[in-house]
């Protein structure tokens, strides 16, 4: 979500630096993805964590969270602010379903649609939104700052003053703000009217009771859903919102009141001469009162650190949480807003983010364990050792192909099926690395792959092993089975520190040349030059194919291969390349180029 | 030519061999390093199917139905021949997201067999159904460990610590350091997210955390008796940083060229 850093001054005037509030969010509260600086501003990207999201998409929030972090000054801007004057009402408000935890609403007349001015523009404009006039901007600005996602009706396209929440019937279509024509099933919410349905209840407006530039009159909505049957609908009809994204995270219905006041009050002081009735509030599904009690040994135990009922003390003050205590035990009234604090150990979890999981060293534990070895790895070990020792080579092939015994129900991929065997897989990748012989050192490529197969009724580790001519697939029990397994621990030759060096995607080309050289010399002698003439295209160590010994001299064969990362190379270029390596050669008499 | 040249090729490297041993995948190459480190420290290793059941991987995790941390993981969900009645512990079958099933299948197990304290380690391919670019595949390794004891026996996020510390350092080197940082995850509390400083950078490696109670519940253990962590994150990871791979794609082709270590 992105925060401003002037928006969150507005709240904490001691605001610390930019640099030392990214390192507070790292290390205390969530990932910082970017950080932007604007024209006068500086924006923070901030990943705000899945258990915080019903308190901290907002800047009232985060800027609650950094007060109390800190214990700094927080000022709530509303305090001091009242509407003067509020009107009767006879707007009605129906809940007809059990997913409606709270409804308020309120007509506003006399109101003047308009473009906003600059530092609404600005505001909404700093965290990425586009502005659209000044009562829709309003609306989202509520939203951004304390997190409670508002709607506005144009009052004047009603069929009356009366508002229902209540569960679509099946096939009941609609048309939101953005022409999206949607059918709506029986389990979705929506706000309607008499006669027609107005929104999908926290997802999105309809194009109905629009607000436009001639609308005079409105209903303001601030209300409460059920998470789930909203992330339901959301999810059936594909739309995402920032409301849907907020309510789905399970929202205090009590952000209802500010959420209320902070609307009212903008739009009076953007339209002067609104006429505001009183709020009508239908509130079945009143938030219970939670408590939650912990000690400060458990939390120790918990985080591995030495917490003391003072450490604790002073984070449950900061944090204006009400807190009993007695003898060892906190009891503490969990704050209204903390949907995310339900048990000791959630509280561990606030008290080592807050003093900093840095404290936190590390101990290797002093227990006991008496491990059993693992019968199904001891033998894929005894199996993959075998395999390498006999020379195969290991790959792990794609478990999707395009045809097998289990498929999948959707998938990012047109290969929807699990495989029913490592042959195919194995196939494909002994093709792959016949081309590529010469960069193996072998003439015959041989491979092998040990996993799991999905069958009809079951799923079973497979072996199999094999090069172009054959492959031998059997299920891992049975490999061991029909295999003498002697040997424990295969010797491969491992530098592990060495870097990855990846191919190039060209074509090579590939020269032999066989020298007589005298018995006594050595050979490495003529990888020498091969390296020294050969340039940077001569990509991979030469090595010796082929050797004989006549009349006190040997025969060496070398296989040179030849590639470039940029380009394709011709044969003129090699064939210069290798009459310079000639030319080197013939300088040693005893030499001869056969 | 000088005679110092025969040091560095010895007679068997600079033939091609009939007989050479064959190459080893870098990414076994890892998961037997990681599996030995673990096994140093006690742990005991686990293997668990890749087709897992909805309960071990979601339900019993404390992901139920509609949860929005469901949504974190891209799942691929199996075709089922019958439609399943509703079942207290869903057996509907999904490509296991994560191998925190494998860990929690365990823990379960040494409950019943009155083995606890335990610890477990386990390591192997899970699946996301999701695009897939550089850094991300629709199949790939993670690892997976979880150490639980009675609330004496004190299992805590400082041996958690001091587990990641030591695997780490085994596996990048000893000037690696380790550092939380908080983070979600349902089957933890407190949930983080471990950073490893390698080469001068910090990189994010793992989630991790404290068993969460519900999920303690879930395998049969009393979360007021009962407390233990978790980690688990991308093998994968590892081996790119480790040796410089840059597509994690290329660890799937079944080409030899891979195999470099």
């Amino acid at each position: 979500m992105k925060i401003s850093y002037n928006w969150l001054k507005q709240y904490i005037p001691n605001i610390p630096s930019v640099e030392k509030l990214s390192e507070i969010f790292t290390y205390h509260l969530c990932e910082v993805e970017g950080v932007e600086i604007i024209e006068g501003d500086t924006i923070f990207d901030i990943n705000i964590l899945p258990n915080r999201a019903h308190d901290l998409l907002s800047h009232y929030g985060v800027a609650r969270e950094i007060a109390s972090f800190l214990h700094i000054d927080f000022i709530n801007p509303l305090k001091k602010k009242e509407l003067n004057e509020k009107e009767d009402t006879k707007l009605l408000i129906k809940i007809e379903t059990k997913n409606c935890r709270r409804y308020m609403g309120r007509i506003v007349r006399n109101i003047n649609v308009d473009q906003s001015p600059e530092w609404i523009k600005n505001k909404l404009e700093s965290i990425g939104q586009r502005s659209i006039n000044n009562i829709v901007d309003i609306a989202n600005l509520v939203m951004f700052d304390c997190g409670q996602p508002t709607h506005v009706f144009d009052l004047d396209k009603l069929y009356n003053e009366k508002i229902i929440i209540r569960e679509a019937k099946d096939d009941e279509e609609m048309t939101t703000l953005d022409e999206k024509h949607l059918i709506l099933e029986k389990n979705d919410m929506i706000i309607a009217d008499e006669k027609n349905i107005l929104a999908v209840a926290g997802i999105k407006g309809g194009k109905l009771a629009e607000v436009d530039n001639n609308t005079k009159n409105i209903v303001l909505e601030v209300a409460n859903f059920d998470p789930v049957t909203v992330r339901k609908t959301a999810q059936r009809i594909g739309i995402f919102t920032d409301a849907r994204k907020r309510f789905e995270n399970d929202l205090s219905p009590e952000l209802g009141n500010y959420a209320m006041k902070e609307f009212s009050f903008m739009i009076g002081e953007i339209c002067p001469d609104a006429v505001f009735e009183d709020i009508v509030d239908i509130y079945p599904q009143k938030q219970l009162p939670r408590k939650i009690f912990f000690s400060a040994d458990r939390i120790s135990k918990i985080l591995g650190l030495d917490v003391t009922s003072n450490d604790i003390e002073n984070i449950l003050k900061n944090y204006n949480f009400l807190y009993k205590k007695k003898e060892d035990i906190f009891e503490i009234d969990v704050p209204i807003m903390r949907a995310d604090l339900n048990c000791e150990e959630d509280m561990a979890e606030e008290i080592g983010r807050i003093l900093g999981y840095d404290n936190i060293k590390p101990v290797l534990p002093k227990i006991d364990f008496l491990p059993k070895e693992n019968q199904v790895y001891k033998k894929i070990t005894k199996a993959r050792s075998k395999l390498l020792k006999e020379g195969y080579g290991e790959v792990i092939t794609y478990a999707f192909r395009n045809k097998g015994e289990r498929e999948v129900l959707e998938s990012a991929s047109d290969k929807k099926f699990l495989r029913s065997n490592l042959s195919d897989g194995l196939k494909e990748s002994i093709t792959l690395n016949q081309k590529n012989f010469q960069f193996l050192d072998s003439d015959l490529v041989k491979v092998f792959e040990i996993g799991a197969v999905f069958l009809k009724d079951r799923e079973e580790i497979r072996v199999a092993y094999g090069d172009k001519k054959s492959i031998t697939e059997v299920a891992l029990d049975e490999y061991i089975k029909n295999n003498t397994l002697d040997i424990d621990e295969v010797e491969v030759k491992k530098d592990l520190n060495k870097k990855f060096k990846m191919w190039s995607l060209f074509p090579f080309i590939v020269r032999d040349i066989a020298i007589w050289i005298p018995e006594k010399d050595n050979p490495a002698d003529l990888i020498e030059i091969f390296k020294e003439k050969g340039t940077e295209l001569l990509v991979k160590e030469p090595k010796i194919f082929d050797s004989f010994n006549k009349d006190g001299r040997t025969s060496y064969a070398f296989r040179l291969v030849f590639q470039s990362y940029e380009r394709t190379l011709t044969d003129e270029e090699i064939s210069k390349i290798m009459t310079e390596i000639e030319k080197k050669i013939k300088e040693n008499s005893q030499w001869e180029i056969r | 030519m000088n005679q110092n040249n025969s040091i560095k090729y010895n007679d068997s490297s600079i033939f091609i061999s009939k007989n050479n041993s064959g190459s080893e995948h870098p990414l076994m190459t890892l998961v037997n390093q990681a599996y030995d480190i673990f096994s140093k420290l006690g742990f005991e290793i686990a293997v668990g199917p890749e087709m897992e059941n909805e309960w071990y991987n979601f339900d019993a995790l404390n992901m139920p139905k509609d949860h929005p941390a469901r949504d974190m993981q891209d799942t691929f969900w199996v075709k089922e021949k019958i439609k399943k009645e509703k079942e207290e512990r869903s057996e509907r079958k999904v490509l296991r997201t994560h191998v925190t099933c494998v860990s929690a299948r365990e823990i379960e197990k040494a409950k019943e067999e009155g083995r606890i304290p335990c610890a477990y380690i386990s390591i192997g391919k899970v699946f996301r159904n999701e695009a897939t670019d550089a850094t991300h595949e629709m199949q790939f390794f993670q690892i997976d460990g979880t150490m639980v004891g009675k609330i004496k026996d004190g299992i805590s996020l400082a041996n958690l610590k001091g587990v990641l510390d030591f695997f780490y350092k085994e596996m990048l080197g000893s000037d690696v350091t380790v550092e939380f940082r908080p983070s979600f995850f349902p089957f933890t509390e407190p949930s983080l997210e471990v950073h490893a400083k390698f080469k001068g950078k910090w990189l994010e490696m793992m989630g991790a955390g404290m068993i969460h109670p519900n999920v303690l519940e879930n395998v049969g253990l009393n979360s007021k008796e009962y407390q233990g962590f978790a980690f688990g994150g991308g093998l994968d990871r590892i081996a790119m940083i480790k040796w410089g791979i840059p597509d994690v794609r290329l660890l799937y082709q079944g080409d030899l060229r891979l195999n470099q270590f």
